[in-house]
């Protein structure tokens, strides 16, 4: 039979969306300097850009208060160079980089002090799954899209549900994320995100190899990943935040109606508004009297 | 399209069959790295990348070991593709092989990667060229180009305008593709009719090798111009490059690829330049297989009629091949499929999966749709009509009678049954019919039996 249009390049053909965690709190705390770390991402997105014409890649900047698209290999990708010294892809990323973090700068200072020191992850998840679903309905073809997050921020508890949200949204969409925790403890949801969504989470022991991590396991396409020998998930922590405090938690309260999780006892869910009973035998008849209306 | 394959070999397997030092030679420059490093299996791409850093030689063991076990074959071709196009160099060490990337390969990677692709000229100003044509005009121009070409190769009375290759370079193309008993009109061969089923690209390459391989006999240096056309596929489409860039060589064989419709060449003033069009640009994506599917014209009916909307006369050469064109309106083709206008087309060597390929490939998109595109009783009546012409099988043979007594008659057809070559028997009168081609064995072996 002749073959049916197909909706996809080539098996390795890839579109990468990069999140770059740009919160000045972590880079000021780590043993490699953003500058240093940049050098790496900035070869990685060329090495990226070189393995196939038909590759793309768009940058989003994660910072500490807003996040903002900084490059799109779709739109700037021009071959020639700037003042004679750097070519243009990287001179319009710093320059958008620096106006990025001189607004996320501005923002800050409005914000209470006290708060985590975390990026915001979300954000940029959520656009990074905008731009793929507009990638998906833009035309009869379309690369195979990932998610690629380099994280160094701790995880914000109070980003968990909109963060889970995301994940399951690119697991629906079959969106790997990977990631790359280049913090001091591990970040539980990326260990999540890339379990969920079967992308490769890793923790480089040396940071100062970066760029050899990314390419020996982040540069590999989608297609040639089933052949590869790549990290496996070790132990993922599944912990979840609550929804009343936002603290990380072991063990807590769940509403049997809609899920929400809850690090102590309430009278009502927050989020459906359902009746939780007091002690124990009245729980039981609340949940069966509960149980009944919504059926008759 | 697997049939294609056949006779566009793949360009990178001419690059691989350079010789060593011209291939050194051709790593050095950049894009050519690049381009290479593009054209290679994903898994291939991926090593390079991740030896890119590694400056010790690498054991094959170790190699091994960043597969799982699923992805040997894999392994193994893109190992032999790099080992083939000189990217890995093999270290015979006492007990293992290692493997190291080719220095000047590596170096070049390296630095690619690191400053980003810088192209040896910059666009022109737009004060000095004073206006550009746009992306369609420059796609139409292309288009057309090409298609003029493709008519003037396989008839050559049939173009309006002749592109500028002399009639000995066209004659270069034409080998293989055409072929001219005495005294008539050259024809279409198998291999020909394939070439028209192929896509814009893989013509393309097909055209670019047979003119590198010719221009090698010129005393040009192959390496030079696959460097160039490679660094040509690298700058942006519709923007000018001056002339003066290119050395003598280059400047001769820019002329040749606008008529190919490869560049647009135009003149200032003062200065001329050149304008790479899409099919330049595209030149190191065919180098992949990811070719994008062309739009379909020909709608074919149960009634054997044939409707092509096209206005362009390529396409109506082409289905002059296997059918009658009874009539052609401005933008429409109308012909039908006749068991003469197919006899002929079969008689040219071309087959019949090859036109049933053909029409579906370009079945105009309302057809495309439907599942089959092309009508089941023409194809069906297509391939019988082949099946027609071969109802008669010929072959050589040996008749063989009068055996001194049945052992030696039973000997012998079993000997020709042991070798496949017996084709009829008769136990009665002690005959049988054996292949011309173990006559030699028989005579042996009834010799023997004497």
């Amino acid at each position: 039979m002749a073959s049916a249009p197909s909706k996809l390049y080539a098996d390795d053909v890839s579109l990468v969306v990069v999140l770059l965690d740009t919160n000045p709190f972590f880079w000021s705390s780590s043993s490699l300097s953003f500058l240093q770390f940049l050098s790496h991402v900035l070869s990685f997105l060329n090495s990226i850009l070189t393995l196939n014409q038909l590759n793309q890649v768009v940058v989003i900047a994660t910072g500490y208060n807003s996040c903002d698209y900084i490059f799109d290999s779709s739109l700037d990708l021009k071959r020639s160079l700037e003042n004679g010294r750097m070519p243009v892809m990287c001179s319009s990323l710093l320059q958008k980089l620096e106006e990025f973090s001189f607004k996320d700068e501005q923002l800050s200072k409005e914000e209470p002090e006290g708060r985590i020191k975390c990026s915001l992850l979300s954000g940029s998840l959520s656009m990074a799954l905008c731009y793929i679903q507009r990638v998906f309905r833009s035309g009869a073809l379309h690369p195979h899209p990932r998610i690629l997050c380099l994280q160094g921020s701790p995880d914000g508890p109070e980003q968990y549900v909109a963060i889970m949200n995301a994940i399951f949204s690119a697991q629906r969409s079959v969106v790997p994320i990977d990631s790359c925790y280049m913090g001091a403890q591990n970040s539980a949801f990326l260990q999540q995100a890339s379990y969920i969504t079967g992308g490769v989470h890793h923790k480089p022991q040396n940071l100062d190899g970066l760029f050899q991590y990314l390419m020996t396991i982040f540069a590999a396409d989608l297609h040639s990943r089933s052949f590869l020998h790549l990290p496996k998930p070790v132990g993922v922590d599944f912990r979840a935040s609550c929804f009343c405090h936002k603290n990380t938690i072991d063990m807590g309260y769940i509403c049997s109606v809609c899920l929400s999780i809850f690090c102590k006892h309430h009278k009502k869910c927050s989020t459906c508004g359902s009746v939780f009973g007091q002690a124990q035998s009245e729980a039981a008849s609340a949940s069966d009297k509960k149980r009944k209306t919504p059926e008759t | 399209m697997p049939q294609v394959k056949i006779i566009a070999k793949n360009f990178m397997d001419m690059v691989a069959s350079l010789p060593a030092i011209k291939l050194d030679m051709l790593y050095r420059n950049q894009f050519i790295c690049e381009a290479i490093l593009r054209s290679l299996p994903p898994l291939a791409k991926k090593y390079v990348l991740q030896m890119l850093y590694i400056d010790v030689p690498i054991t094959s063991k170790s190699l091994q070991e960043w597969v799982i076990a699923d992805g040997s074959s894999k392994h193994k071709v893109a190992i032999d593709r790099l080992i083939q196009l000189r990217v890995l160099e093999v270290i015979d060490r006492k007990k293992e092989t290692a493997y190291k990337l080719n220095s000047t390969f590596q170096t070049n990677l390296r630095k690619h990667l690191i400053n980003g692709g810088i192209l040896p000229r910059e666009p022109m100003p737009s004060n000095v060229t004073a206006r550009l044509p746009t992306l369609e005009e420059l796609d139409a121009y292309a288009h057309g180009q090409w298609e003029c070409f493709l008519l003037q190769l396989i008839s050559s009375g049939q173009a309006e305008r002749s592109t500028s290759f002399s009639s000995s370079m066209m004659r270069i193309f034409q080998r293989g593709l055409l072929r001219q008993r005495e005294k008539e009109v050259p024809r279409l061969t198998e291999s020909g009719f394939q070439f028209l089923l192929m896509d814009t690209n893989a013509q393309l390459w097909y055209v670019i090798r047979e003119y590198i391989s010719n221009s090698e006999e010129q005393g040009v240096d192959q390496a030079d111009l696959i460097a160039f056309l490679l660094e040509l596929s690298f700058h942006t489409t519709g923007e000018a490059y001056s002339l003066n860039t290119l050395t003598d060589d280059q400047r001769a064989m820019i002329k040749d690829l606008a008529d190919l419709g490869l560049v647009k060449l135009q003149q200032g003033r003062k200065e001329s330049w050149f304008i790479p069009t899409k099919l330049a640009t595209n030149l190191s994506v065919s180098l992949t297989d990811s070719s994008l599917r062309k739009q379909g014209f020909v709608v074919v009916e149960t009634n054997f009629r044939l409707y092509a909307y096209s206005s362009s006369k390529l396409h109506c050469e082409i289905l002059r091949l296997f059918s009658r064109v009874e009539y052609q309106l401005p933008n429409l083709i109308v012909g039908a499929i006749t068991k003469e206008s197919l006899y002929n087309a079969f008689e040219n060597g071309i087959t019949a999966e090859q036109i049933i390929t053909f029409l579906q490939q370009n079945a105009h998109p309302r057809v495309a749709e439907k599942t089959p595109a092309v009508p089941e009783n023409v194809t069906d009546q297509i391939r019988l009509w082949e099946t027609d012409l071969n109802r008669v099988e010929m072959t050589p043979a040996h008749c063989y009678d009068e055996f001194p007594s049945r052992d030696v008659f039973e000997a012998a057809s079993d000997f020709a049954r042991v070798h496949c070559g017996l084709l009829w028997e008769d136990p009665k009168k002690m005959r049988m019919v054996v292949k011309a081609e173990i006559h030699m064995l028989m005579r042996e072996h009834l010799r023997g039996n004497k």
